[in-house]
């Protein structure tokens, strides 16, 4: 036997049934020492791609396109040529009638080919898609409602409702073409011809098992075994050839033109291996980005990289007109008010927080806080931005008890509490996210800010602040919010241990959840602010970075309307310049921001001089609300 | 948009731009769009090649007859409070500080002091050189040798002449402000006129000094001002050939007779850089002072147009006293790291641009970007 010297291959897959024959068979003990298989779910199958957890994923073919730049196993693929019994939307009356459907959002491949289909078969249009689980979707339908199920529970409801369309049939009937849902992907070079036959063998043997396989899965949740074993033999195809490929790229073609998925090719591994790979122009890419194309994650990067200062600039300049034709900057009139600067999280780069007890810990008094908030509505401000620390003994009641008074005294919007505090405070109470919402809600919250988003990988986020939130936790905070109608912003924090791959999946991630609900707002950047009191050295930073990091923001976050210039980390200027990059918003007045001027960036503007720089890059300026409506005539 | 198609079609052809290009070029509200243009001059000329120096600033005296409304450094009268003139020691000893990481150049400007006598200034000059002979002497204003020559009843050019004999090797772009007589007549009375700046510099390149020329902008000028003031310089350069950098100098309002005015802004400053760079075809530099424009926007500009962010810069007092809030001096470690940030390539060089240390191409973005294309470029050059 020889020494296995290369690093082992790190291969995410899904525990689905129809996944099972592809990888089952690289589970033996043979494969064992290259290929480490690692079960998950879709979407968690291809962040781990993305970020780098992976090398080769069974990832659905939506996921590829939004990375871009992936290659593909030939040969192995889970599809169907015609129907597939899996993918199913269900109705009690016809489908094309629907004005809503149900459905498991995170399942981006099937519903990409769903708004594909109800766009084809109802003249473009296409119904109102919520999110739920799977259990909820089906219990969802109505008259008016139906419901996209996939997997297992497809299975499970075959037969139950009236109408159902097999999105695999009709995607055939569209096109006379197969579809793929999933396929294994990973960057290039990633694997070796070895490697690939590995794959190759593990397919022959799992389609050997699948009897064996449909009937441990029937037995584990009670299915009919031979409906499965028909399921894996019949309505599963697991060839990936020319017709395959032709149907993906269909499926990519049409999604591209459609704005929903990144412009997207399919491209084998083998195929690296015999010609040499075609670097697209970067103007090509560049024009694509001007014109509003949804770019992949790959292409995000390759702009972050290689793209000049000023082609950056222009395109995303272009995005923003065409988001806000008017040529209008905006700006608010509001404060950042922070109630305690008692935190139990001490995050490296933070300045600004005390432990409890400490003898600069605080938290503010009403007294202190009818002071702050009168010179507000003194200034003509609208909201106030309310955030803390995380303290250990301010309960609910609390904040609930401040935030009605505030409404009552004050009459002012609250932007309030970002996800790590809602998070806080449902641990301490033992309160669902939910729950937290609804009842902050009904005190008087009305928008949650974006604040400690930092970087949303999770390598970066155990470095930099260990015992803040995951990403996936503060996301799932943010969804809560937006499915009870509660909008937010996003933000990123960049420049300490981060990589531009992780920025880009950052943005992405912002980008896939404002697709499920629409709730973003607004997108602010900035760079970590390197001063005493923190703990992390800075990594790439800079101006002429940041221009370019809120520009590239700018493209790639092609369902958020408004970015705001950070002028309170990057100063007066370099917020003014920022105008020119993609920014269509130029942040707050400055009465006071502890956390940033804590660690040394200390700049105050008021609304002459904002209106000032507006007008000097070139725009009229108005102010606004929270839900950037004009509260000034623009000038 | 039509004109700026024609003008960026003159600037592709190395045409020689118009006064009316000018002033289309200071009216474009798209800074960026003008950034690209002018950075397609600079990477022209210099590719991303970015110079800068280790330099010290004197001024020996604050005390000026001159009464400039945007000054905030001069005292009008010695014994006025604040008002000091440094002994021949105290300035020498500025050299003598700095031992173990000499300057390679020393900058002086100062006020026009009545009563200080000529020989103060040459016996100065020689001073700094007995101290160290390589050091170069970048001293005195169009404005200060303007005062020389009639305080002291010389000639222009024997005043020079004399400088230059006791160790002068070139004169600085200060007091050049605006030249339009409207313009200066009301914001820097009491000092040479924008023709006898001009002619100072001309005699200066006749007997084989370099120069650089500035320009105050942001105040109470128009851009019809600024175009004229450029051109005027073009116009020299192509006389004399002797001006090495062209410097934009931003208005600072604080402590001064023009406080009402705001100070121009960041994108103000990086148009004037821009056209600068597109108008001064004849000009090799045009330097990013960042004193006056603070790093972050001194950044920006090398990607405007400027090639150049001047020096250390030990002991600038003049912007501080207007309220500048850079830093008073940098080290060549934090020029070289500004540089870098900006994609740029940081080149030490002494006050003739001669070469003195090059860092080497960065690995940030900008230039990174330049690689991967020269790769793919080459690349698909093979394939086809």
């Amino acid at each position: 036997m020889s020494e296995i010297t290369v690093p082992r291959v790190r291969v995410a897959v899904v525990d689905y049934l129809n996944a099972q024959p592809l990888y089952v068979g690289l589970e033996g003990a043979e494969v064992t020492p290259r290929v480490e298989v690692v079960r998950a779910v879709p979407s968690e199958v291809a962040r781990r791609v993305a970020e780098d957890e992976a090398e080769l994923g069974l990832m659905p073919v939506a996921a590829a396109a939004a990375i871009g730049d992936i290659r593909m196993v030939r040969g192995c693929s889970i599809g169907a040529r015609g129907a597939v019994r899996s993918i199913l939307v269900v109705a009690e009356r016809p489908i094309e009638e629907l004005e809503t459907v149900a459905l498991d959002l995170s399942s981006r491949t099937s519903v990409v080919l769903a708004r594909l289909i109800f766009r084809s078969r109802c003249s473009g249009r296409e119904p109102r898609w919520v999110g739920r689980t799977p259990k909820e979707a089906i219990g969802a339908v109505s008259l008016r409602c139906g419901a996209l199920v996939i997997g297992d529970p497809a299975l499970q409801v075959e037969g139950r409702f009236p109408y159902a369309w097999d999105l695999g049939a009709l995607w055939w009937e569209m096109t006379g073409l197969p579809f793929v849902f999933a396929a294994w992907c990973g960057r290039p070079g990633a694997l070796t011809e070895g490697d690939e036959r590995l794959f190759a063998h593990a397919k022959a043997e799992g389609m050997g098992r699948r009897d064996e396989i449909a009937l441990a899965h029937a037995r584990q949740f009670g299915m009919d075994p031979d409906s499965l074993s028909s399921y894996l033999h019949e309505s599963i195809r697991y060839e990936f050839g020319d017709e395959e490929r032709g149907g993906l790229e269909r499926f990519y073609d049409d999604a591209a033109r459609e704005g929903i998925l990144p412009k997207a090719r399919v491209r084998f591994y083998d195929e690296d291996r015999n010609a040499s790979v075609k670097v697209p122009v970067l103007d090509s890419l560049l024009a694509r980005a001007a014109e509003g194309e949804r770019l992949s994650a790959a292409e995000g990067e390759r702009l972050l990289e290689e793209a000049s200062l000023f082609d950056l600039g222009l395109a995303a300049d272009a995005v923003r007109r065409r988001k806000h034709p008017g040529d209008v900057v905006t700006y608010i009139v509001d404060r950042n008010v922070n109630y305690t600067n008692v935190c139990t999280t001490s995050c490296r780069f933070c300045a600004f927080y005390r432990p409890l007890g400490h003898a600069e810990a605080w938290v503010l008094s009403r007294e202190e806080l009818t002071r702050k908030l009168t010179e507000v509505v003194d200034a003509g401000g609208v909201q106030i931005l309310l955030q803390g620390g995380l303290h250990p003994d301010l309960r609910i009641e609390w904040y609930e008890d401040l935030f009605r008074w505030i409404k009552r005294e004050f009459g002012l919007g609250l932007h309030a509490l970002s996800p790590e505090e809602i998070l806080h405070i449902g641990r301490l109470e033992g309160l669902s996210v939910d729950r937290v919402l609804e009842r902050l809600r009904s005190a008087g919250l009305d928008s949650l800010p974006g604040g400690g988003a930092e970087i949303l990988v999770d390598r970066v986020r155990r470095t930099i602040a260990k015992a803040k939130c995951s990403s996936a936790e503060w996301l799932g905070v943010m969804r809560h919010a937006h499915h009870m109608g509660l909008r937010s912003s996003a933000t990123m924090m960049y420049g300490t241990v981060d990589t531009r791959r992780d920025r880009i999946n950052h943005l992405l991630k912002i980008r896939d959840l404002q697709d499920e609900t629409g709730g973003f707002v607004s997108f602010i950047c900035w760079d970590y602010q390197h001063e005493k009191g923190t703990r992390i050295e800075a990594g790439e930073h800079g101006t002429i970075l940041y221009l370019r990091q809120q520009a590239v923001a700018r493209i790639l976050l092609d369902n958020v309307d408004h970015v705001g210039a950070s002028w309170v980390t990057q100063g007066p200027e370099v917020g003014q310049v920022a105008l020119r990059f993609g920014a269509d918003d130029f942040g707050s007045v400055m009465f006071e921001e502890n956390v940033v001027s804590s660690a040394g960036t200390t700049f105050c503007m008021n609304p002459p001089a904002i209106e000032k720089r507006i007008r000097a890059a070139g725009f009229r300026s108005a102010r606004r609300n929270q839900a950037y409506a004009y509260l000034t005539v623009p000038e | 948009m039509v004109m700026m198609d024609a003008i960026e079609a003159k600037v592709e052809q190395g045409q020689r731009l118009s006064f009316e290009d000018g002033i289309e070029l200071f009216r474009c509200r798209d800074v960026v769009a003008l950034g690209q243009l002018a950075n397609r001059v600079r990477e022209r000329r210099h590719g991303d090649k970015t110079y800068f120096n280790r330099n010290i600033r004197i001024e020996v005296t604050n005390v000026c007859t001159a009464s400039c409304l945007f000054c905030s450094f001069a005292k009008l009268e010695e014994g006025m409070p604040g008002a000091h003139t440094m002994s021949l020691d105290e300035a020498w000893k500025e050299l003598d500080d700095l031992k173990g990481d000499p300057p390679t150049e020393i900058h002086i400007v100062n006020g026009l002091h009545p009563k200080l006598p000529f020989q103060y200034y040459e016996d100065l000059l020689a001073g700094f050189k007995r101290r160290a002979p390589s050091v170069h002497l970048k001293c005195f204003t169009a404005v200060e040798i303007h005062f020389f020559a009639e305080l002291y009843s010389m000639t222009i050019r024997e005043v020079m002449t004399r400088l230059k004999a006791a160790g002068l090797d070139s004169l600085p772009g200060g007091g050049a402000e605006i030249f339009a007589p409207e313009v200066r007549s009301r914001i820097a009375r009491g000092k040479a006129t924008g023709d006898e700046w001009l002619e100072v510099h001309r005699v200066a390149h006749s007997l084989g000094l370099h120069s650089n020329a500035t320009m105050l902008y942001g105040h109470i000028e128009t851009f019809e001002h600024r175009v004229e003031h450029l051109l005027r310089l073009r116009q020299l350069q192509d006389e004399t050939g002797g001006l090495l950098a062209f410097i934009p100098l931003a208005f600072h309002p604080e402590g001064n007779g023009m406080k009402n005015l705001p100070a121009p802004t960041a994108c103000d400053s990086l148009r004037t850089v821009a056209v600068a760079r597109l108008l001064l075809d004849n000009v090799p530099h045009i330097k990013a002072y960042w004193v006056s424009m603070t790093p972050e926007v001194a950044q920006m500009a090398l990607r405007f147009g400027a090639d150049d962010i001047d020096g250390t810069v030990v002991h600038e007092t003049i912007y501080r006293s207007a309220g500048s809030r850079t830093p008073g001096a940098m080290t060549v470690n934090d020029l070289v790291r500004l540089i870098r940030e900006a994609g740029r390539t940081p080149i030490e060089r002494d006050t003739l641009y001669d070469v003195v240390k090059d860092y080497g191409s960065s690995l940030v973005p900008e230039a990174s970007f330049k690689v991967s294309e020269r790769k793919a470029d080459r690349h698909l050059r093979a394939m086809s």
